[in-house]
Formats: C-alpha cells, sequence, structure tokens
C-alpha cells in the first residue's frame, strides 16, 4: 500500500505546492473568475432543480412518480457520463501518460502501479459530475424533507457509482488494449462515443418533443404514465443509487444502506478482480501501446499544388496545417460532431411553427433572421473556440520552428488567421443563407444578414488567434484542454459580448428599414444619420475587432518567449 | 560571421549568460563546450533567434538579430537538442514546410532533398510520418531539414545526443565538408572528443561567463597543463574558476 501512495506523491504534491505559492501575477483573478462563473453554474442548476422539484410535488397523483423518474434519469445520464468520462481518463492515465516510462522502470509491481492510476483516473474521471449532481441532490434532500441520513447516504451512493463505472470502463480498456494499441483506441472511444451522442441527439430531434406538449396530439396519456412507471433494469449499478437514494428519501435508514451496501459490494469485488486481472496483462497491454501507430491512409501527394499561388512561407504554414490537422483522428470525431450540430441547426428552422404564432408571419420571420444572424455568430464563435483558438497552441513543442524559422511572429499569427478565416466564413455564410431561406424572409434581411456576417466572422476569427496566442498552452495534449483554461474564457466572454453589442447596436436601425421597407414609406434625415451612425460604429467595431486581438496577440506572445 | 557583442540573459534575477563576447570567422568550426547549466543551451538560443538576450547583440554574417531577424534566420541552419517536430507530418514533408520556409526554389527541391536524406540513411523513410520516427532519425530529420536552404551558418546545440556511431562519423565529416566551403558551424557539446576532433577553436563557458577561448593548444596553456587531452584541460579551467569563486 506504501508503494501505492508513494506512486500518487507527484499528483499530490504540486496540488499542495499550487495550494500554498499561488502568488503568481494573475493567478488570483483567474481563479476567482472560474470560481465564480462554477459557483453560477452550480447555483443555477441548484435553483432550476428546487423549482422543477417543487412544481412536481405540487401535482397530484402523480407528483412523486415524476420527482422519482426525474432521480433516475439523472442517475443513468450520471453514470453513462462516468463510463464515457473513466474510459478516456483509464486510457491516458494506464497507457498514454509521458511519465509511464520512469513509474514502470521503478521497481514496482505493475499491479501497485495500475492501483496508483486507476485511483488517479477514478477522481480525475468522476469529480466534476459528482459536484454539479450534488445540487439536485440537495434539492430533493430540501424538497422531500429528507434527514441527514439522506445526505451522508447520497454522498456514499454517489461515490460507489463513481468507483463502478470507473471500474467497468477500466476493465473494457485494459482488456481492448489488447487487441488495438491504446493510441489508436482513444480515437475509436472519441469517435464512437460522439457518434453515439449524435445519434441520441438526431433521434430525440427528429421526433419533434415540441409536439408532446401539443394538446391535439398528446392523447395517449395513459401509454405515458404507464412508461413513467417502468422499472430501471436491476443490473445496472445506477439503479442500485437510485433504490438506495429514492428509499432514504422516504426516511427509510434500512431500505437506504441495503442499496447502498449492494452497490458498495459490486465495487469492491469488481476492484478486487480487476486488480488481479491487472497484474496479469496491464503490463502486456503497456507495452503494447509502445509500437508506433500505422498511418490509416498512406500517402496522397495531391492538395499541395493548388497553394502554389501562394508565398513560400504561408504555403508551408497552409499544406502543414491542413495536412496535421485531417490526420489528426480525434480532429475528424469533432468535424463529424459539428456537421451533425449544423443538420439540426438548419433543421429547426425548417420545422418552427410560424403560422401558428398570433404574430404575423412576416414580422417573425425577420426578426427571427435578424436573431438567427447572432446565433450563427455564437455557432460561428464555438467552432473558432474549438479549431481557430488552439491553433497557436497547437504547434507545442515544435514551436522553436516557428521562433527560428524566417518569419516574424506578425506573419505567422496572420498566416494563421487566413488559414482559419475563409472555411470559418463560408460556413457561417452557408449556415445564413440557408435558414434565411428556409425562413423566406425579404431580400432586405437577406442582404443584411449575409453583410453583418461577413464584417463579424473576421473580428471573431482574429480574436480566437490573437488570444490563442496571448494565452497559449505549448503543453496542452489536446485542443479541448486549451480552449477550457482561461484563455479560452476569456474569448468567449469578449466574443459573447462583441456579437451582443453588435446586434444591439444594429436593432434600431434594422428595425426602422425594415418597415420602411414593407410599408413602402419613407425615412427621416434623423433616421437616416442615426442608421448610417449605427452602421459605421459596427464597421469601426468589426476592425477593432480585427486589429487589436492580434496586436495584442502578437505582442504577449512575444514578451512569453523571452 | 558570429558576432557576440556583450549579451545576457537574465531569468529574474539570476543571469544565465553575462556580457559574453565572442567571433566566431567564416568556415570556422567553434565547439562550446561547458558543465550543465553554464549557459550554452541560452547562447545557442539567443544565436538562434529563439530566444531575446537581455542586453547586448547577435550579429550573424553581417545581420543584427534584433534589427532584422527574419534576414539573420534565413542565413542559419538551426538545430536544437530536443528534436520536436510535426509529428503528423512525413519525414519528405517536413523538408518540403521548411523548404516553402526558407525560400528554397521548388526545382530540384525533390532530387535536393532525397540527397540529403540518402545522406542522412533517412530516404526509405521519407514516405512515413514523423510519429513512428525514433529520437535518433528525428534528430538526422532535423540536421537533413537545417541544410536544405543552404545556410551560410550552422548552429547546433549538441549535435552528437541520440546518433548513432555511423551517424556521429558521418556528421563530423559533414562538418568539417561544410567549414571547407565557407559554412560557419558553431557547436556545443558535451563530448569533448567531438569537439577535440572537429573544431577549430573552443570556447568553455561556466556560470554564463566565458572563461577561456582558443585552440586546443591555447587552452591547454591557459590551463597549465601541456600535453593533457582536452577533457583534463577542461576539468581544470572550471575548477579553477570555482576555486576563485569559493
Amino acid at each position: 500500500m506504501n508503494d501505492v501512495l508513494t506512486l500518487l506523491k507527484p499528483r499530490i504534491w504540486p496540488l499542495q505546492q499550487r495550494g500554498f505559492s499561488n502568488n503568481k501575477r494573475g493567478g488570483a483573478i483567474k481563479v476567482l473568475l472560474i470560481g465564480a462563473i462554477g459557483a453560477l453554474f452550480w447555483g443555477g442548476i441548484f435553483a432550476v432543480s428546487m423549482r422543477v422539484l417543487y412544481y412536481f410535488k405540487g401535482i397530484e397523483e402523480i407528483g412523486d412518480i415524476l420527482g422519482y423518474k426525474l432521480l433516475s434519469m439523472i442517475l443513468i445520464i450520471s453514470f453513462a457520463l462516468l463510463i464515457f468520462s473513466s474510459i478516456l481518463t483509464s486510457l491516458s492515465k494506464l497507457y498514454l501518460s509521458r511519465d509511464l516510462f520512469l513509474v514502470h522502470s521503478m521497481p514496482v509491481s505493475s499491479y501497485k502501479i495500475f492501483l496508483s492510476r486507476w485511483v488517479d483516473s477514478i477522481i480525475d474521471s468522476s469529480w466534476m459530475v459528482l459536484v454539479f449532481t450534488l445540487p439536485v441532490f440537495i434539492a430533493y434532500g430540501i424538497i422531500y424533507q429528507s434527514g441527514a441520513f439522506y445526505y451522508a447516504n447520497f454522498l456514499f451512493a454517489m461515490l460507489s457509482l463513481a468507483i463502478n463505472a470507473s471500474a467497468i470502463s477500466t476493465f473494457v480498456v485494459m482488456a481492448a488494449v489488447i487487441l488495438i494499441p491504446a493510441t489508436r483506441m482513444k480515437s475509436i472511444f472519441i469517435f464512437m462515443g460522439i457518434l453515439f451522442f449524435v445519434i441520441i441527439y438526431l433521434a430525440i430531434r427528429l421526433l419533434r418533443p415540441e409536439l408532446l406538449v401539443d394538446p391535439e396530439v398528446f392523447d395517449t396519456v395513459l401509454v405515458y404514465m404507464t412508461s413513467l412507471q417502468t422499472p430501471s433494469s436491476p443490473y445496472l449499478p445506477s439503479t442500485w443509487v437510485y433504490d438506495s437514494i429514492k428509499t432514504s428519501l422516504t426516511g427509510s435508514v434500512t431500505g437506504g444502506l441495503f442499496h447502498n451496501v449492494l452497490s458498495w459490494s459490486f465495487a469492491g469485488t469488481f476492484a478486487f478482480v480487476l486488480v488481479v486481472v491487472a497484474d496479469k496483462i496491464y503490463f502486456r497491454g503497456f507495452s503494447k501501446t509502445q509500437t508506433a501507430a500505422a498511418r490509416v491512409f498512406k500517402k496522397a501527394r495531391t492538395s499541395e499544388r493548388i497553394f502554389n499561388f501562394l508565398p513560400g512561407p504561408v504555403k508551408s504554414f497552409t499544406v502543414k496545417e491542413i495536412k496535421t490537422f485531417l490526420r489528426d483522428q480525434t480532429q475528424w470525431s469533432q468535424l463529424f460532431l459539428i456537421a451533425a450540430l449544423i443538420v439540426i441547426y438548419i433543421y429547426n428552422f425548417k420545422v418552427l411553427p410560424l403560422e401558428k404564432s398570433p404574430i404575423k408571419t412576416i414580422y417573425l420571420q425577420n426578426l427571427f433572421s435578424f436573431l438567427n444572424t447572432g446565433l450563427a455568430l455564437f455557432v460561428l464563435t464555438a467552432i473558432t473556440a474549438r479549431f481557430a483558438y488552439p491553433a497557436v497552441s497547437q504547434e507545442r513543442e515544435a514551436f522553436w520552428l516557428v521562433k527560428s524559422s524566417p518569419i516574424s511572429l506578425k506573419t505567422f499569427l496572420w498566416i494563421k488567421f487566413f488559414i482559419y478565416y475563409l472555411p470559418l466564413l463560408i460556413l457561417t455564410e452557408i449556415l445564413i443563407v440557408a435558414t434565411n431561406i428556409l425562413l423566406q424572409v425579404t431580400p432586405f434581411m437577406m442582404a443584411l444578414s449575409t453583410i453583418t456576417v461577413f464584417f463579424l466572422v473576421p473580428g471573431i476569427v482574429a480574436m480566437g488567434i490573437g488570444l490563442g496566442a496571448a494565452y497559449p498552452d505549448f503543453k496542452a495534449e489536446n485542443p479541448n484542454q486549451t480552449v477550457t483554461s482561461f484563455g479560452g474564457l476569456v474569448f468567449m466572454i469578449v466574443c459573447a459580448g462583441y456579437i451582443g453589442l453588435v446586434i444591439v447596436i444594429e436593432a434600431g436601425p434594422v428595425y426602422n428599414l425594415f418597415m420602411a421597407d414593407i410599408r413602402g414609406k419613407t425615412l427621416t434625415p434623423v433616421t437616416w444619420i442615426w442608421i448610417i451612425g449605427s452602421f459605421t460604429v459596427t464597421l469601426v467595431f468589426s476592425l477593432v475587432a480585427i486589429a487589436f486581438p492580434m496586436r495584442f496577440g502578437e505582442r504577449r506572445l512575444a514578451k512569453l518567449l523571452t | 560571421m558570429i558576432q557576440l557583442n556583450e549579451i545576457t540573459k537574465k531569468y529574474s534575477n539570476f543571469a544565465a549568460v553575462e556580457r559574453l563576447n565572442l567571433s566566431v570567422e567564416k568556415g570556422e568550426v567553434f565547439g562550446f563546450i561547458g558543465p550543465n547549466g553554464a549557459g550554452k543551451t541560452t547562447t545557442i538560443k539567443m544565436m538562434g533567434g529563439v530566444l531575446e538576450p537581455t542586453s547586448g547583440t547577435v550579429t550573424i554574417a553581417g545581420t543584427n538579430m534584433q534589427d532584422q531577424p527574419e534576414e539573420a534566420k534565413s542565413k542559419i541552419g538551426y538545430i536544437p537538442d530536443r528534436p520536436y517536430l510535426y509529428e503528423k507530418l512525413t519525414g519528405m514533408e517536413f523538408l518540403r514546410f521548411t523548404a516553402d520556409l526558407y525560400g528554397v526554389s521548388a526545382n530540384g527541391f525533390h532530387k535536393k532533398a532525397i540527397r540529403i536524406l540518402e545522406m542522412f540513411s533517412l530516404a526509405d523513410w521519407s514516405d512515413e510520418l514523423i510519429e513512428s520516427y525514433s529520437h535518433g532519425m528525428r534528430q538526422r530529420l532535423i540536421m537533413s531539414a537545417a541544410l536544405l536552404h543552404d545556410p551560410e551558418v550552422i548552429i547546433v546545440d549538441e549535435p552528437m545526443v541520440g546518433l548513432d556511431p555511423a551517424a556521429i562519423i558521418m556528421v563530423k565529416k559533414l562538418f568539417r565538408r561544410l567549414a571547407q566551403k565557407g559554412v560557419t558551424v558553431f557547436m556545443s557539446t558535451h563530448t569533448l572528443k567531438v569537439a577535440e576532433d572537429i573544431c577549430d577553436r573552443i570556447g568553455i563557458i561556466h556560470k554564463g561567463r566565458l572563461i577561456a577561448s582558443g585552440t586546443t593548444k591555447d587552452l591547454q596553456r591557459e590551463a597549465n597543463v601541456t600535453d593533457a587531452d582536452l577533457e583534463k584541460v577542461f576539468l581544470n579551467l572550471t575548477n579553477n574558476v570555482l576555486e576563485q569563486n569559493s
């Protein structure tokens, strides 16, 4: 056991040191900002849970059924999240971490290494799920007026759920790595997870759940009630936790304890089996991971020539960026996910029941079109955050090539900008035009939204590249890690503010122009001045949004490199 | 060809390199040796334009690195000690990338790239992703890329680390041949035998300061040891400094 604790120390010590010496400039602000957002999110979940449960409690006959059904769904979703997160975390911790070579060279049994890594993996994969489900369970306790036993019981029950999910995932990972190398396995699991999510999301969206609130359609209450009372599978670990929490909610200590112990006994047994299996096969899997990954697609010397018209440095980075992107299998799943979300986004506009609204359709269509400009730009912000923001950080340790090359940081950042600007502009314009066609908007709104997007896209991409350069993380193992950093948060907040500001500035003039257009009226000179002034301000903002972040990024990156 | 004038690099209060003056002539192979943490890599990084000096100037082939960094860098073939590369490119694609970056003409690129790859025994691996390369192969690929644009100056940090004996012999010969053609080679190394074998002059850096420089004979004189090898000279000189400091 001492060896396991020793192996965990490199993980614990940095946390302690960070706690004691967090005196870096800006460090406290970062912690405060991220803490405030986390607290806000936590509070939001708590408030919504209280409101929903209070509402359910007030419904006669089926109130409790709905409450328990919700509890069951939350536990199943939490369990699924824990499984998915554990698969990725255990793969990284057990097979892909850089320090594994060092650890495996030490005189420690492989099962002890496994055990220390597994404990680490349980904590990393589950803390977020546990922290953010906590307000829901507290809300249950308050609404159902449960005693202290309930709170202690659900904490232990959730802990057992995290261990069970991690044990199952780790078992699957250990067996799978024997067949397929871990590097490839990670991509496969990410891809499968996203595919699963997209299928579920598409299925739910295409079923049009909004029809459920339509009384004309909702005539099968009996079927609905019956489905609500169907119990979950007794073999699912989430069911044991559900039974334990549900029983303890009603004040039954024996029932709560029984199901909790059931869950813990599974955790204990599985942990024992896992360690025995790990002793036999973990090191074999780790050794197999060391073999070089084979290429999925071999040799294709096609694309380079089409960039021959570009200057040398621009061409070199463009070709490098495209090839690196397309060969990184983790990017494929992200592209796939984005494609699915865009299809759903456009589909939503197709099924909007505008004709049922009491407001005249033409107003509503054009109002939606205007708001859609903002929405599409938020979608762009998310995509920029995922792809353009990490662009500088993704140079990783090979950044010395940029530093030693005969191009300036400024040129390097502008090359990055243009690589992402063009595809993102095309994507956003497609999004805007497609949704406008579905909304059947006036030519004025079509022109306005496409032009607004044309001027805002470069600003958002520049913020992505500029702030990505200002807050680089060359040690990040994947782009997601970069996006979820402090700089990523700053980028999202600044972009949201920028888009919101432009929408607010344009709203008044657009309303006046639109009304004059459909009513065939002429505008007063004062209104014209207001309109021209507003659009000029928007244009100035767009130019500032391009120049300032790029300059900020360049200066900060240069300073960081000295 | 290389002129370091009073360069200093400070990290907070710690001076990694202090008021370093050095001049290396055209066609000269200059070896830079020193104990761990002496400031070798910091100096090399400043010469390669990868790190900005706190004060002082670096001039490469008549171009000031601070004033015209792009121009100065285009004259250098920089080889760092750690071979981090773009993992998802093949060896040939990496050379193409470097060629475009340094403005190497597309005409004849392929022939030249193949010739260099063959010289470094990498031709068979040219279409494999770099992620499947060993440490030594990456090091050889970086060297290949550094030679592609016919640099006037080669700055190399620990060139022999990770190379097999055959590659070490080949690199030693290559540096000498390049020097004969007028290329200046500045290399840091821990392998004193390598420095002794191929360097025209050697500089010894200790605690950020250049404590001695010259031919092996000059250094022997300075260390008061005759007929001793470079190892003995090095230990004598660095120990002297230690004793003076204590």
